[in-house]
């Protein structure tokens, strides 16, 4: 390997290096703030570590077939490792008060980035496999921690069959294609798509399964039915890490497969990729409606998003590419604040979350600031300007209108007309008086105020990127 | 050969379906096992006998025989036991071992001296060209799949440990 190839791959050690040291930290010693304190200290190094292949510009590095370092790859490591970072302050701040061991979680959100940061780089069959593996299992750890609660182990469970299911779905899909044409490079993998056609039906039934195994780890409609489930189940921070993370990680695993070629996927492919996007886009709106448990909510919402999202993979071209990135941004901050604000309000971590909606009437009047950041937060995700939701939204329409993807367009105006009022509807529970109110002077502790530093400094760069997302548009240009 | 990779392929189909459907755990290890060893016969006959003598070695020697360890563990006391004699009554190792004959029989066909080998994949992998490959352009694969690992030991560690 040369010296370009060995600092490209400069993320990968630190984090390697940051795991074990977790690791053989919490062998020695558990100790909470310690544990979180080291793996924080890493993954700021991670991020730093990214900067000298960034600033070099020299375009794309392969290191070996497996992997190649890009643009797009080092954008969406960065985000990875942004999600993280809030991710980890979350998680200091929710299992301070937890009983049982808290010092595993860690490890296993640093194993989970590593898989996101392979995602990002993967550009062989064998690395998006291993990458989303290593993603997705640390995580049913993670869902089902609190071991003591039948309901965490049962969202534990479900999430380990299905999304094994879904890994194994993705493997016999590559197998396919790869009996057929013997490709397993990624490049060539997106050009085979490309030119699918109705005489290769082994590359077809691969494609299709391989888009299954994607779309349900971005839950979309009809592979979403784990979604409310899990996020209901798992702990406030790990449900973000999942509507976080892992989105990214796999979002930039898909743009490889369905955008790199330059051309426009197979109309076969892009049929396809319609109908699972209006799917989630009508799917998760509705059914969002009428939910009374803010975490399912979210995640129909993030159903919908995802559905909005697809249009990216449909329209060909570097605008599509740049916007994929600019919307995974604005909806990375802005779940990472949602779902921030219900794992400070539930800790210390209790029976289970807050997380009725009725258990959030009124909150304003009892905890102000926490609740201000929460209802900037919804009003990004319904998509109201001035806020980063806004700017996501108008990149993915502005894409569609210029492909000429009108049902896709009115699909994302339909979702989010839909969207306003179940968003709203939170807000306004937030908001109802409460005679004879106490205004409870909020807890804190040293982790909580990390945590709601974390918040705040998500609200004003979500406020930032609405309002000035030049700076961001930029970044995400590959 | 290529007659015993049909034979095996539909072993394999054949018992896989059966350890689904099978009802009681001991029953669908037996087809388990052999299923595996099918598979590892079809590696065989396509030309990876590394990946034979793998599959052979680490699935159904080392662990089917924790599983079966293990099911036989889950069920102690004396009751287990008369339900035990039940479940390994010679019937219900017939099909396993009818199935696992045929497996047998066409093995032995392909070994007779007198027929001519030749793979029925394009060519055949060696253990020194896995290892070739799996140290050369793979290497990170790899590395990354020793971190896979960890991940699965970390949290089957934390499932499994006994809050006291």
């Amino acid at each position: 390997m040369t010296a370009q190839q060995l600092t490209a791959l400069l993320p990968f050690f630190v984090i390697s290096a940051t795991i074990v040291a977790v690791m053989l930290a919490i062998s020695v010693r558990r100790h909470h703030r310690l544990t979180a304190f080291l793996s924080v200290v890493g993954l700021n190094l991670t991020l730093l570590s990214l900067l000298p292949t960034w600033l070099a510009g020299t375009g794309p590095v392969q290191v070996t077939p497996l992997m190649v370092v890009d643009g797009l790859a080092s954008f969406y490591m960065a985000l990875v490792l942004v999600a993280t970072l809030g991710v980890m302050t979350l998680c200091h701040a929710y299992f301070e008060g937890y009983r049982s061991d808290r010092e595993e979680i860690y490890l296993l959100i640093l194993l989970g980035a590593l898989g996101g940061l392979t995602l990002a780089c993967a550009n062989h069959a064998a690395t998006l496999l291993i990458g989303l593996e290593l993603l997705s299992l640390p995580m049913v750890a993670g869902v089902a921690y609190a071991t003591s609660d039948r309901r965490a182990v049962e969202g534990g469970a479900k999430y380990l069959v299905l999304s094994a299911g879904a890994s194994a779905t993705l493997l016999f899909g590559l197998a396919l294609i790869y009996a057929a044409t013997g490709a397993l490079d990624l490049k060539a993998l997106a050009a085979i798509l490309v030119n699918a056609n109705l005489g290769q039906p082994l590359v077809l039934a691969g494609a299709a399964m391989v888009l299954a195994g994607l779309a349900f780890k971005l839950s979309i409609v009809p592979f979403h039915q784990w979604t409310p489930d899990v996020y209901e189940a798992a702990p406030a921070p790990v449900t973000a890490y999942l509507a976080t993370v892992v989105k990214a990680g796999v979002l930039a695993a898909a743009l490889r497969l369905f955008h790199a070629a330059g051309a426009p996927p197979s109309p076969l492919v892009v049929k396809a990729l319609t109908i699972l996007a209006l799917a989630s886009m009508i799917v998760g709106s509705l059914l969002a409606l009428r939910q009374d448990n803010l975490k399912r909510l979210l995640a129909y919402s993030s159903i919908a998003h995802f559905g909005f999202l697809l249009i990216v993979l449909v329209a060909p071209g570097s605008r599509s590419l740049e916007t994929a990135g600019v919307y995974m941004a604005t909806y990375l901050i802005t779940s990472l604040g949602v779902f921030g604000v219900i794992a400070l309000v539930s800790s210390p971590a209790g029976e289970r979350d807050r997380e009725k909606l009725s258990e959030y009437q009124g909150l304003f009047w009892q905890r102000p600031y926490v609740v201000s950041i929460f209802t900037a937060m919804m009003l990004s995700l319904a998509g109201i300007p001035l806020t980063a939701g806004f700017i996501g939204k108008f990149a993915a329409i502005a894409v569609g209108v210029e492909s000429d993807l009108w049902l896709l367009v009115s699909g994302i105006v339909l979702g989010s007309a839909i969207g306003i009022y179940y968003y709203l509807r939170v807000i306004s529970a937030l908001f109802v008086p409460m005679p004879g109110y106490e205004r409870v002077s909020e807890s804190m502790s040293w982790a909580q105020s990390a945590g709601g530093v974390m918040l705040l400094l998500s609200m004003l760069l979500m406020l930032a990127m609405g309002v000035y997302p030049e700076p961001l548009f930029l970044l995400a240009r590959p | 050969m290529e007659l015993l990779f049909y034979v095996a392929a539909a072993i394999a189909l054949l018992s896989t379906a059966l350890v689904v459907t099978s009802p009681n755990p001991v029953h669908a290890l037996l087809y388990l096992v052999l299923s595996l060893l099918a598979v590892a016969t079809t590696f065989f006959t396509l030309g990876a006998p590394f990946a034979g003598v793998l599959q052979v070695i680490v699935y159904a020697g080392a662990i089917l025989v924790l599983f079966v360890f293990v099911v036989m563990m889950l069920n102690l006391g004396r009751r287990t036991t008369e339900q035990e004699r039940i479940w390994l009554s010679p019937v219900a190792a017939a099909g396993p071992a009818i199935l696992a004959t045929v497996l047998l029989f066409m093995l032995g066909r392909v070994i007779m001296p007198d027929t001519t080998l030749t793979a029925a994949g394009l060519k055949t992998i060696t253990a020194k060209d896995v290892g070739i490959i799996l140290y050369g352009p793979y290497l990170l694969a790899v590395e990354l799949a020793s971190m896979l690992l960890l991940a699965g030991l970390v949290a089957a560690y934390h499932l499994g440990k006994s809050e006291q």
